[in-house]
Parts: structure tokens; sequence; C-alpha cells
């Protein structure tokens, strides 16, 4: 049976557990539709030319399969330093009994799949919502096997005061686990979540999608952790809409990967409000982290800022495409992008390409993108005080890194990337 | 301590230094003066092994040891030190993780534990105190946007940290106002002991009005033309180049 049939048998028997009453029964079926006709992509695909994810996905995988878990507290990271509601998801599934909850007004947090069951008034104003409905292939796969995920809403006009922690772990190689998550932040309110990715098994596939709406005047700061993702082939979808004055963060940091590609949609659709995207990534063996960008300016007077760095060695591969798209409407647009990245070896490799679509007149938009070695003479300063060779190009790697880090505003949050970066330097400063 | 012999060096295929000859005993200042472009700068980066600079003939020993044929963090961690003319800016580097780095590398050379964080903090303090650095300094990164003057100082700090047994001064002095020259003088006399030797590359006999040298050289189309007493700083002070320049066409 081919992949395509595989998954159609699944999705078929997939249905018949379901009620057509579901709010998700049609999403689905429409979904399903949408993806039959795209299909997994192929490297023939423009979005997907440098990342032949085809490939890379194993015949065998189920979607709707899943493999129960015995995890115990202390086997996996916890983020233990950080004081945040944490949810624990086992391939895809929520555990109530490894996940902590701080309780706090205005601020619902739990399974999408319970959510979807009886909070239907939120759920249907805004599930499935922002995903791109006749072209993704990866977000329509997702919406066609929806089952469970982080739900997230904060009330109008409340501050949350602690983050919240997504924490995703996988184990299983047998499965392609379609996963989702769902935040919304109302008008006038403010939350930080992180979202991690674990690996704890041989390899594993996952397929996850974010909706982000923020409100008018609300400001939602997301930063995704793909730090423990060693053997991981993983399609990440963030989808986020952002309403006026309103402020929207997402910081990716990918630091370990087999293959990993980030879609990071924002679209501007309320005057003066703003977005700030920052990566970093950091490929060694033969990994490749793609980052595929796109920032709609829908309305005028807003901003954007992209500002991405990648570290690539041995036979790394990176993507970064950029995409600022300025609507005819979109007036008094600032639109700025930065993609930096350092090869550290002659086998590594970078396909970068900004992409600037205008078409308002009355904007200021500009992008720079580099790619380079370590300067020579930083590392001759460096060996110039006895600091060999390999400790100095690792030093001036950090250095190169560390912007992104030191855009973290969670301060426990950015030590532990501050020291996972230099573990994976071998620095001991 | 340094043994320069007939030494050759080109940079991009045109020859620098033409059998260059020095002999510095350990212990002893040597001061090099001479007009712009005549290879100071060249001779400094030689030794410190900068790799652009090719050696085309040629003796340097160290310490009894083939300076050559170490790579330049050999050479630091031996003992050599540059303080630079133009230091590097490296964004991101902090200063203290930075000298972190070079003490520790420099301890596991000798087959020492790296520096305990109480004692390396109290050995920063101690040396910043010497050349009058703020501490806000330490945890800026490396000479970014350091002024002149605070990069020059900053090289000396670096300098005191290290404890060399050979330090290669380029125009340090150069880019200080009046007090900070003072101050970075006085902190490199601290540094003079019996077993460490100075070689000062400048322009102006003021410096060496505080550091006292033992032997002045005159450098001129990339060798040592003349050298003297400090009172030969004083009358190349007094007269400029010119009559150097005639002294070595006449010889020729
Ligand atoms: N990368 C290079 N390529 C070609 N020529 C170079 C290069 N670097 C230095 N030179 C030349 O080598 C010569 C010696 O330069 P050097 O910097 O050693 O002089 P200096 O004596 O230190 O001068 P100053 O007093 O101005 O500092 C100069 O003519 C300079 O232009
Ligand atoms: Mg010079």
């Amino acid at each position: 049976m081919s992949f395509a049939d595989k998954i159609n048998s699944e999705f078929e028997l997939a249905e018949k557990n379901i009620s057509s009453e579901h709010i998700l029964a049609h999403i689905r079926k429409d979904a399903f539709t949408s993806f039959q006709k795209l299909g997994i992509p192929s490297n023939r695909h423009e979005e997907w030319r440098y990342t032949n994810i085809k490939t890379q996905l194993p015949e065998s995988l189920s979607i709707t399969g899943h493999t129960t878990w015995n995890l115990a507290k202390d086997g996996f990271n916890s983020f233990a330093g950080i004081k945040a509601t944490k949810l624990v998801f086992l391939n895809g599934v929520l555990n109530t009994g490894l996940s902590t909850i701080i309780e706090e007004t205005g601020v619902t947090v739990g399974s999408l799949k319970e959510h979807l069951s009886h909070n239907k008034g939120l759920t249907e104003k805004y599930f499935g919502k922002l995903v791109k409905k006749y072209e993704d292939h990866f977000s329509m796969l997702n919406t066609a096997f929806v089952n469970d995920g982080a739900f997230v809403h904060v009330k109008k006009g409340v501050t949350a005061k602690q983050p919240i922690f997504i924490i995703n772990l996988y184990n299983s190689p047998e499965n392609f686990t379609q996963s989702r998550n769902l935040i919304i932040v109302e008008d006038s309110s403010k939350l930080d979540v992180i979202v991690d990715f674990q690996n704890l098994g041989f390899s594993s596939y996952y397929n996850h999608v974010s909706e982000c709406f923020v409100g008018n005047n609300a400001d939602l700061n997301v930063t995704k952790l793909q730090t423990a993702t060693q053997h991981t082939t993983a399609v990440h979808t963030l989808e986020a809409e952002v309403e006026r004055d309103a402020k929207f963060t997402c910081t990716t940091i990918s630091l370990e990967a087999k293959l990993i590609r980030n879609t990071t949609n924002v679209r501007l659709s309320g005057e003066n409000s703003e977005a700030r995207l920052n990566g970093l990534y950091y490929g060694t063996g033969t990994s490749l982290i793609d980052n595929h960008i796109l920032v709609d300016h829908l309305v005028p007077n807003c901003q954007s800022n992209q500002l991405y760095k990648g570290i690539l060695d041995e036979e790394a591969t990176g993507v970064f495409n950029g995409k600022i798209f300025v609507k005819q409407d979109a007036q008094k647009t600032n639109a700025f992008q930065s993609s930096k990245a350092i090869l550290l070896s002659d086998e590594a490799s970078i396909n970068s390409k900004p992409q600037l679509e205008i078409f308002a007149d009355d904007v200021k938009c500009s992008h720079g993108a580099a790619i380079g070695q370590l300067s020579q003479d930083e590392v001759f300063y460096l060996r110039t005080r006895g600091i060999h060779e390999a400790d100095a190009k690792s030093i001036l790697t950090y250095a190169f890194a560390s912007q992104i880090i030191n855009t973290i505003t969670i301060e426990a949050l950015k030590v532990y990337l501050d020291n996972k970066l230099k573990e994976r330097l071998h620095l001991d400063f | 301590m340094l043994s320069i012999k007939n030494l050759n060096v080109a940079i991009n295929g045109q020859q620098i230094l033409k059998d260059f000859n020095l002999e510095i005993k350990t212990g002893e200042v040597h001061a090099i003066m001479g007009p712009n472009g005549t290879g100071k700068s060249t001779l400094a980066s030689t030794l410190a092994g900068k790799e652009a600079y090719e050696v085309l003939s040629g003796e340097v020993t160290f310490k009894g040891k083939d300076l050559l044929e170490m790579s330049p963090d050999e050479r630091a961690r031996e003992g050599v030190f540059l303080a630079f003319q133009y230091p590097v800016e490296i964004p991101g580097v902090s200063v203290t993780n930075f000298m972190k780095a070079a003490i520790n590398a420099k301890r596991r050379h000798f087959g020492l534990d790296p520096m305990d964080a109480k004692d390396f903090l109290k050995l920063m303090r101690q040396k910043m105190e010497l050349v009058e650095i703020k501490k806000e300094m330490m945890s800026r990164s490396l000479n970014e946007g350091f002024s002149g003057g605070e990069k020059k100082r900053n090289e000396i700090f670096q300098m005191a940290m290290l404890e060399p047994s050979l330090c290669i001064l380029d125009e340090t002095d150069s880019g200080l106002d009046i007090d900070a020259l003072r101050i970075v003088a006085n902190g490199i006399n601290k540094l003079r002991t019996a077993d460490r030797s100075f070689l000062v590359i400048t322009h102006y006999q003021r410096l060496l009005n505080y550091i006292v040298p033992d032997v002045v050289h005159v450098m001129f189309g990339g060798k040592i033309v003349k050298s003297g007493g400090k009172e030969l700083a004083l009358e190349l002070e007094e007269k400029g180049y010119d009559w150097i320049k005639d002294e070595v066409a006449a010889e020729a």
C-alpha cells in the first residue's frame, strides 16, 4: 500500500469514530479533501525545494497510531528551574499526571481534545481559522487528523503571571504524530508561552501546528525550543494573527534535528501592530534545519522585524526563506529582515532567500542576508591570548549566537539556553 | 629571551622585513622607533604568529625554543604577548569570559586545573586597579565601542593578567591622553621584573621617559639601522629621521 493509500484508509477509519455533529466533522473532512489534492510535497514544490521531506518520511508511518507510554516524572527534562504551568504531552496526548497547573484567574489551559468538545463557543470561533486552507499540505493533514494538543486562553485584560510551558515528548518511530495548539490571547491581555520538543526515542516524526490569536492591544510571546530533538523529522507550522496595537514575538531555537521545518506565518491584520520573529539554528552532522517565514502586512502603520542567525557545521544544511508581503493598503509599513549564517566547514551549506513583495508605496522595508565564515582577525586575536584555535572558534560562534539568546525575556529560560549553547560548543566559562 | 637572526618576511608577495636581527636578553627593555610603514607592526605580528606574514628565511628563538614552529596560541601560552596597535573588536564576547578562557588555557598548558571563580575575580580586580580600569568594562563586549585609549588600557590589563615573559607593545602610547599615558606607563613599569623582557614600539620619546629602555633601535627599510642607549630616542625626537636616512644612504 502506498503512503497516500495508507493515509486514506486511516482517515476512513478515524471518521467512523467521530459523530457527524462534532464541531470537527466538517472541518476535518474539508481539510482531508484539501490534503488529498495536495499530498506530501516533493522537492518539485517551490516551498519545499531544498527540503525534500517526502523522501524523509518512511511510508510505513502511521498517522493515527499512538504508542502508550509509562514515563517517570524524572524521565524527561521538566525544566525544573523555570516556574510555569507545564503541560506535558506524550506522543501528542496530554498526560495530566506529569503536568503541573498553576491556577490563574482568567487563564485557561488544558487539552485541546477536551476543549473542542466542552468549550465550543471559543473553539468554533477560532479553531482552523488561520491555517492556509487550500495550500498548506501539512496543516491540512494535521487538521484532518487533529486529536490532541494544548488549548490556551487568556481573558480580556489579563496579564498572565506565569508562563505556559508546553512540553511535547516523543518516543515512537512508527508514528507520524499530529499535534495541535490553539492559543487565544484576548484584547489587552499578555502571555508568555514556551513550546518545547524532546525526542526520547530512537527517532521520531511529527507534524505540529499552532494557531495563535493576538487580540487588540494584547501581547503574546512564544518561544519554541528544539534543543533535544536529535533524530527528529518534524514539520512545525505556526500561524499567528495580530490585531490592532498588539504585539507578537516568536523565537525559534533549533539546536538539534535530523530534519526540521519551521514555517512561521504572521498576519498583521490590525493597525499599529508589531511582529518580532527571532531565530537561532545550529546544525551539525547531516541535519537539515529549514525556516520559512512570512510576515503579511495587511493594514497601515505596522512593524515587523525578522532576525535569524544560523550556524552550520560538518555536513549540515540550512534553509532560510523570509517573506515580507506588504499589501496595497499597508502604508507606513516598517518591515525589516536580517538573516546571517556562518559556515564552519566546507561541507556545510545554506540556501537563503529573502522575498519581498511590496504593493504599497509609502513603506520602509529592508533586508540583509549574510553568509560567511568566522573572522580570521578575531580568531587570531583570541589565539594571541593563548586560546586554542578550536576554542577561539567556539567562543566566536557563541558570541554570534548569543545575540538571539539575549532577546529572550524569561531570565531562567535565557540562562538555560545560554548553558545549552555553551555545552554544545564545549565552552566552560 | 628572544633572538632573531636574518629574518626575512613578506606580505602579499612584498618583502617587508629584510635580514632583520635583534637580541633581547631576559629582563631587558628594548625600544624600536622608526618611520611609518617601515615594518614595525610586521615584526610584531610575525612574532605573534599571524599567518598572512610569510617567513621567507631566518630564525627566531624564544627561551631556547624555535618560535616559528609554534602556533600563535602556543606562543602565547609559552609567554609571548603582543599588545596590538589596533586591537580587534569582538562583539558578544565579554572581557571577563575572554580572560577566563585565556587564563585557563595557559593553566592547562602547564598541567594546572582551571582557576576557581573566586581567585579569578580577585586577580581581575587586582589587575584592573593596575591600569585603573572601571569594573563596568569587564562585562562589556571585548573592545566593542571602546575608545582608542580604553582599547590600549585593555591590552595592558590583559598583559597583566597573563603574566607573559616577553611583552611586545605596538604603539601602546598612541591614542592615550596625558593622564592615561602616565597610568598605563606606571602599570607597565610595575610589570617590569628581572625575568620579563619588553619590546616597545613607539613614535614618541615621551613614553620612554616613563618606561626607560636599556636599548633604543632605529628601524628603517625593514631592518634595524642604528642602536644606542636611551639618549638616541631624545636625539630622534629632536632631529627626526632624515639624518638616519642620510647615514644609511651614505653606507650603501
Ligand atoms: N596586507 C598587506 N598587504 C600589502 N602590504 C601590506 C600589508 N600589510 C602591511 N603592508 C605594508 O607593509 C609595510 C609595513 O607595514 P607596518 O604596519 O609593519 O609598518 P609600521 O612600521 O608598523 O608603520 P606605522 O608606524 O605606521 O605603524 C607598509 O608599507 C604596509 O603598507
Ligand atoms: Mg605599526
